[in-house]
């Protein structure tokens, strides 16, 4: 059985009956026993997939109508909740959570008959950019087995570019999609915020994540777009989309489009394997009948401790429901004073999360706020007009996703701030609800590199044009493992 | 620049115990220090720019019946009560 397939062909494959989804997933199934011991890419595996698989076969036979995946496995972050199934967010914490319902994106999927092969691993609640936060063990990269995968949506970049599923999803608050993708090399992308549902995901930072599809070529994303994009009068934040199809007219490439090079994202520090990719993508951009330039973004210097800011704010109110009351884990009650409690049952995060709770306290508290929240909202402010501003004269502008290779597991862990500045490519979108995909370009030393393309809000369908005519110009070695 | 005695203050305000959890505390203070660089981005006069959500926007209010029963995925129910810690 051919694993390596994308979405669309496996689609085609099942449709005209050249292979059967049962035996698709199963070969998946063995895969991920064959491989995954070294990649921990999982952190549950759905036992009954070749089941679920058999009985959209079963409909396929009958004549029954069948949902547009055919019976696709697919992995999810572990931060998704999928109903009667642990929902762990890679903590200690939630380590016996069963989530009571569906999220809102796993509906959608149910309904066009995909198969939830397994839950993926991921920093502890989506905290970090290396998937080493995870309370349950790293998960590794596939390229090179001692490097990191990415983060925080680490196991789902895994999972696909390892062949352990055809696509997966993600969640990106400040790259967490596409950082991993980049890393991986397969395409990760942020859509425009709203556009797809937030409800069932476990909040981080409500204001600026998005669930997003990690999948093999840009295709594939459209078609999973297509299925997740809308309205949900559960997420009051989200927009209508219209109903677009983004398969359509994806073809159609980029002649005479515009594309800021986003300069901020291109300097000290950026490793210089990274820097030639990008010079070479912009190369072939060209050679596709775009015409690039040099911009800037002033505020893109400040954007990640803006982001931080932020998040952390928003993580130290979304955590605070973790008190062992509303959700927690079994753990002797009687004799604690209250506050005592709450905090002896803390101690169960990670080192990351609890560094994260108390910045999320210490920014917007009294006496604080003014220097840090304040400042950091007024930076997301600015930083949005600039951009603004830039896609009055750009279509779309382009940047490296992460400015330098994935590095060796262990290597940055101690270090927050270099951690921290991993994010200066990514962050920007999230702050300004910008769509953004990292597109898999080169290879360097036998690690990948992602190039990411952006456009203004509620161009998805015009930004997955460029990602795919970008991605026509590359072919790249398969994994080697 | 915040200090340390600070930052074990707000830890204490969230509930969080870093009694002898020292490298957190120092950790934390190096990236609050990180987020100085907040300072020289020149966004004084900048307005705060929100996004309004208006009531129309919000779905109804109204009950949805939950097929399973939550109660039961509870170690300590009796009925329809549920047993609270009892705390000091």
């Amino acid at each position: 059985m051919n694993l390596k397939i994308s979405a669309l062909e496996f689609v085609d494959e099942v449709k005209n009956g050249n292979i059967s989804a049962e035996d698709f997933v199963s070969a998946t199934i063995d895969r991920i026993k064959d491989v995954d011991e070294k990649l921990h890419a999982f952190l549950q595996v759905n036992s009954k997939a070749v089941e679920q698989a058999r009985e959209v076969d079963k409909k396929i036979k009958s004549g029954e109508k069948v949902g547009g995946c055919f019976g696709m496995p697919i992995s999810i972050k572990d931060n998704i909740c999928i109903k009667h199934s642990k929902t762990t967010c890679a903590s200690k914490m939630l380590e016996n959570f069963v989530a009571p319902y569906d999220a809102t994106v796993i509906s959608k999927l149910k309904q066009q008959d995909a198969i939830f092969v397994g839950k993926a691993n991921l920093d502890e609640f989506a905290m970090g950019l290396t998937t080493e936060f995870s309370a349950y063990g790293p998960s590794r990269n596939p390229w090179n087995t001692d490097y990191v995968p990415g983060g925080s949506s680490g196991g789902s970049a895994v999972s696909v570019s390892a062949f352990e599923c055809i696509a997966s999803l993600g969640s990106d608050t400040g790259g967490s999609v596409r950082n991993p993708a980049s890393f991986c090399s397969t395409v990760g992308y942020k859509p425009t915020y709203g556009l797809i549902s937030r409800y069932g995901l476990i909040s981080y930072a409500n204001s600026i994540e998005q669930i997003g599809p990690i999948t093999r070529t840009v295709k594939d994303t459209a078609f999973l777009l297509n299925i997740l994009a809308g309205l949900d009068p559960n997420d009051n934040t989200t927009i209508d989309n219209g109903k677009k199809d983004y398969l359509s007219g994806i073809d159609s490439g980029i002649e005479g489009k515009k594309i800021g090079i986003i300069q901020e994202m291109m300097g000290d520090g950026i490793d210089s394997s990274v820097l030639s990719a990008t010079n070479d993508a912009i190369s072939k951009l060209e050679g596709l009948g775009a015409v690039c330039e040099e911009t800037s973004i002033d505020m893109v210097k400040y954007s990640v401790a803006s982001y931080y800011t932020i998040a952390a704010t928003e993580a130290g109110s979304n955590l605070a429901r973790y008190d062992n009351l509303r959700y927690g884990y079994d753990f002797p009650v009687e004799g604690f004073e209250f506050n005592s409690y709450i905090s002896k049952a803390r101690t169960k995060f990670g080192p990351e999360v609890i560094r994260r709770m108390i910045l999320g306290g210490f920014v917007p508290s009294s006496g604080h706020a003014g220097k840090y929240f304040l400042k950091a909202l007024k930076v997301k402010s600015k930083l949005t007009k600039e951009v603004t501003e830039a896609f009055k004269k750009y279509d779309y502008l382009v940047a490296p996703t992460v400015p330098i290779l994935p590095f060796k597991i262990g290597e940055k862990i101690d270090d927050p701030i270099a951690l921290f500045l991993v994010d200066i490519n990514t962050v920007m979108s999230n702050l300004t609800g910008i769509p953004s995909i990292s597109v898999p370009y080169a290879i360097s030393n036998g690690l990948p590199i992602g190039m990411q393309l952006l456009s203004k809000q509620n161009e998805d369908k015009s930004l997955l044009k460029a990602a795919h005519a970008l991605e026509t110009t590359v072919k790249l070695p398969e994994v080697p493992i | 620049m915040v200090t340390e005695e600070e930052i074990e203050q707000v830890s204490k305000l969230m509930k969080i115990d870093v009694h002898d959890h020292k490298e957190f505390v120092e950790k934390v203070h190096d990236m609050i220090n990180f987020f100085d660089i907040l300072d020289s981005a020149g966004v004084e006069d900048e307005e705060v720019t929100m996004s309004d959500l208006p009531l129309s926007s919000l779905r109804e209010d109204k009950h949805i019946p939950f097929e399973d029963k939550l109660i039961e995925k509870l170690n300590n129910y009796k009925g329809s009560f549920v047993r609270a810690p009892k705390m000091v």
